[in-house]
């Protein structure tokens, strides 16, 4: 079940040999997993080739693109994966580059319009290797187009679960780093338990984005928590992106009162959301539980989560745990996030962007350290299958069937006025083992093998 | 809230607010249209000016006025966010103007499709001049929104229904009596239905069109500023916030019939109320309920429920 102390693991207390056997050994792994501190003294002799390979590895710099939302309502989220990557890019060029000789450069496009004209772009240009997007829209539509270009994408987001189950169900090419929506969706549907009771949930709502994304997890949601609990669905309502009025679906819920609302709304829905059901005392009648909602840690004001009742998830990152304190590469990277500009605190979403590029980078060193040369597309893909690594998060691992998987966290969503910003509290912590089907085996399968 | 009255009432009045929203936006839109015969597609720009801005003179005011205390401190709160709204909605003339005369007065003679394409490029204009001045993220004004709905109004009958959105249909009212009261009880307003009605009689008895034209294009502008801050207290300013708005608008005066403020009126309120019953008994219906009406209309009475501008406005 869930485990409310960090372990080993989480902690660094793990040995500089399994660390550095772990992520590759080289000096951009180092780099990217946070722990130059864990490294100083003489990690270095444990350092693969990777770092020095000469003259097998061109000089060029690494062309690379983003595919992100830089603006509007979305914007709150994409420009945290847009400043996660660009951070684990910065490591990466400071460490001297990938193989110790080639830079990246990070090309960055707004996802908001013409994402697949966008992408088509990249290839064009010849980039090397592509990270995003953050819409699930957006990477349904991409996917089949990475098959057909065999470049290597590694997806930040875009979590719809039926990515590799039915969109391409055997990617070579495609790749995605983010916890996907399985997981965090078990991830609340077990924290509603936790936190209320089984036995206490008898009514349940749902509050989501009206497209794939907000479709999907509530689908999901349903089916985990009528396992769990038994529970009927008693309301669902699906608002458009950036709808700027949800005063129709706060009435309905207040009219129903379930025990547990869930909600997958991110970005500024999240505050435009809050705002109108505190208004209307929805929390009187509630408790959320939402996948995402702390996405919008530095957007949501003070005096819209003054007495609220809402536990939110942050996917597989959130800053606040470990405690700073006892997790250096945690407190390295909050401190460089938040002299960023646009970063009040690094979200799950900016841990995505720069996790997405740290997969790709220790990947392609690994495989620099093998093959003693640069390799090719297909050889990267192949490295990124079950390629284990560390990102300040802590530990990560890329699935053989594409899809990467890391503990999920969850908390009580209260505002910290000395933060500025929203934080978790009380936060407890799931494995990839309580929240994601067996290799092989499909999200909506799982769910139905589950005992009632 | 469990009672169904009580649920039915308050999601009425949802509809009701959301309608006169909609109204103070498609006003302008099917002003401009019924008397310039001209479809603005930077509209919807306009009135997401009119948010960003109002955020800016929400600060401003509500800095001097400071957060509502007592009876008296909250009329005079209310009375701070009305001026806000109106000073807010006052820059808007000027930018509307400027349009009029310097891009929109060069081409009535033309086909339509080059004020569509004139337009549209002024959307994009206004995209890029937003982005400029107030950047790529979303803004919010927080003091509004929760310290009007700190003032009791519906609790007072025993109904819990936020204060605000009190607040936003008796403006709409006053917006709706307003603007009638212009059109068909000042010398200025019976000018400009006249001057719909039949341009070259106006002319002929000496009505200056250029100068009325200018007019009613800064009103569109103006009311889509108004509408924009009272729209942005309980959401947000974003770069993509006037794209719904606009598409929306077209639904209510296509309904209510192009260019008539009364049809406008009555579309605007038939959208909000029967989308807010769509959310209520069938939520996915929400996004397709405005445009189902639309259809049906069309279907029904292709001139829209009230025609053109005519007689009455």
């Amino acid at each position: 079940m869930k485990r409310t102390e960090p372990t080993e693991r989480d902690t660094g207390g793990i040995g500089r040999r399994r660390l550095l056997s772990a992520i590759g050994g080289s000096a951009v792994a180092a780099a990217l997993a946070g722990c130059s501190t864990l490294l100083s003294d003489g990690g270095g002799q444990q350092s693969g080739d990777g770092g020095d390979s000469g003259g097998s590895i061109p000089e060029e710099p690494i062309q690379a693109g983003l595919l992100t939302f830089t603006k509007g309502a979305p914007g709150v989220l994409g420009i945290q994966a847009q400043r996660g990557a660009e951070l684990a890019v910065q490591r990466i060029n400071e460490a001297g580059g990938i193989g110790g000789q080639r830079r990246i450069e990070l090309d960055v496009v707004d996802e908001g319009s013409n994402p697949l004209d966008s992408y088509n772009q990249f290839i064009e240009e010849g980039k090397e290797v592509t990270f995003g997007p953050i819409s699930s829209g957006t990477h349904s539509q991409i996917a089949p187009e990475v098959e057909k270009n065999e470049v290597v994408n590694v997806g930040t987001d875009g979590t719809v679960t039926t990515l590799y189950e039915e969109t391409v169900p055997d990617p070579t090419y495609s790749f995605r780093f983010q916890n996907y929506d399985i997981m965090e969706v078990v991830t609340m549907a077990r924290e509603a338990v936790e936190r209320i009771g089984a036995d206490e949930i008898e009514t349940v709502a749902g509050v989501n984005p009206g497209y794939s994304f907000g479709e999907d997890e509530m689908r999901v949601f349903k089916q985990a928590i009528t396992k769990l609990t038994g529970a009927e669905v008693v309301y669902e309502g699906f608002p458009e992106l950036g709808a700027s009025d949800m005063s129709n679906h706060i009435t309905s819920i207040n009219s129903e009162q379930p025990d547990v609302t869930f909600s997958s709304l991110w970005g500024g829905d999240v505050t435009t959301f809050v705002r109108q059901a505190s208004a209307n005392d929805m929390f009187d009648n509630t408790t959320v539980f939402g996948t995402t909602l702390y996405s919008a840690a530095g957007d949501v004001p003070a005096d819209a989560l003054a007495g609220t009742d809402i536990y939110s998830g942050s996917r597989n990152y959130y800053w606040g745990h470990p405690a700073l304190g006892n997790w250096q590469p945690g407190r390295e990277l909050f401190d460089a996030a938040t002299a960023q500009d646009g970063v009040t605190v690094p979200t799950a979403h900016y841990m995505s962007g720069y996790g997405a590029v740290t997969a790709w980078a220790t990947a392609v060193e690994k495989a620099i350290d093998l093959l003693g040369t640069y390799p090719s597309q297909g050889q990267i893909a192949q490295m990124l299958e079950g390629h284990g690594f560390f990102t300040p998060a802590g530990y990560h691992n890329m699935a053989e069937d594409h899809q990467g998987s890391s503990n999920s966290f969850a908390g009580a969503m209260v505002y910290d006025d000395d933060l500025g910003a929203a934080r978790l509290d009380d936060v407890n912590i799931y494995s990839a083992a309580e929240t994601a089907p067996p290799p092989g085996v499909a999200g909506s399968a799982w769910l139905d093998s589950w005992s009632s | 809230m469990a009672g169904t009255l009580e649920t039915a009432l308050v999601q009425t009045l949802n509809g009701v607010q959301f309608g006169f929203i909609l109204f103070m936006i498609a006003s302008g839109l099917t002003v401009i249209l019924g008397i310039l015969d001209v479809l603005n597609l930077a509209h919807g720009e306009l009135f997401s000016i009119g948010a960003y801005a109002g955020i800016g003179v929400f600060g401003f005011v509500i800095g001097v006025v400071g957060p509502p205390s007592g009876v008296l401190g909250g009329v005079v709160f209310v009375l701070a966010v009305l001026v806000s709204v109106l000073l807010t909605a006052a820059l808007l003339l000027p930018v509307g103007t400027v349009f009029e005369a310097l891009f929109l007065r060069a081409i009535y003679d033309r086909d339509q499709v080059y004020q569509l394409v004139l337009t549209f490029a002024l959307l994009l204009i206004l995209l890029d001049v937003k982005k400029f001045v107030w950047g790529n993220t979303s803004l919010r004004t927080d003091a509004v929104y929760s310290a009007i709905n700190s003032i009791p109004t519906s609790e007072l009958v025993g109904l819990n229904y936020p204060t605000y959105n009190v607040f936003v249909i008796l403006v709409g009212i006053a917006v709706v009596a307003g603007l009638f009261w212009f059109f068909d009880r000042t010398k200025t307003g019976r000018i400009v239905r006249a001057t719909a009605i039949d341009r070259e009689m106006a002319t002929a008895i000496g009505v200056s069109t250029d100068r009325v034209f200018t007019l009613v294009f800064a009103l569109g502008a103006f009311l889509a500023g108004f509408a924009g801050a009272m729209a942005v207290p309980p959401t947000a300013a974003t770069l993509g916030m006037g794209t719904n708005p606009l598409v929306l608008s077209f639904v209510v005066i296509v309904i209510g019939g192009l260019g008539s403020l009364r049809g406008a009126f009555v579309g605007a309120l038939l959208v909000g109320v029967i989308r807010s019953w769509m959310i209520t008994l069938y939520p996915p219906g929400e996004i397709a309920a405005p445009f189902a009406i639309m259809a049906l209309i069309l279907l029904v009475k292709p001139e829209g429920l009230f025609g053109t501008w005519g007689e009455t406005a």
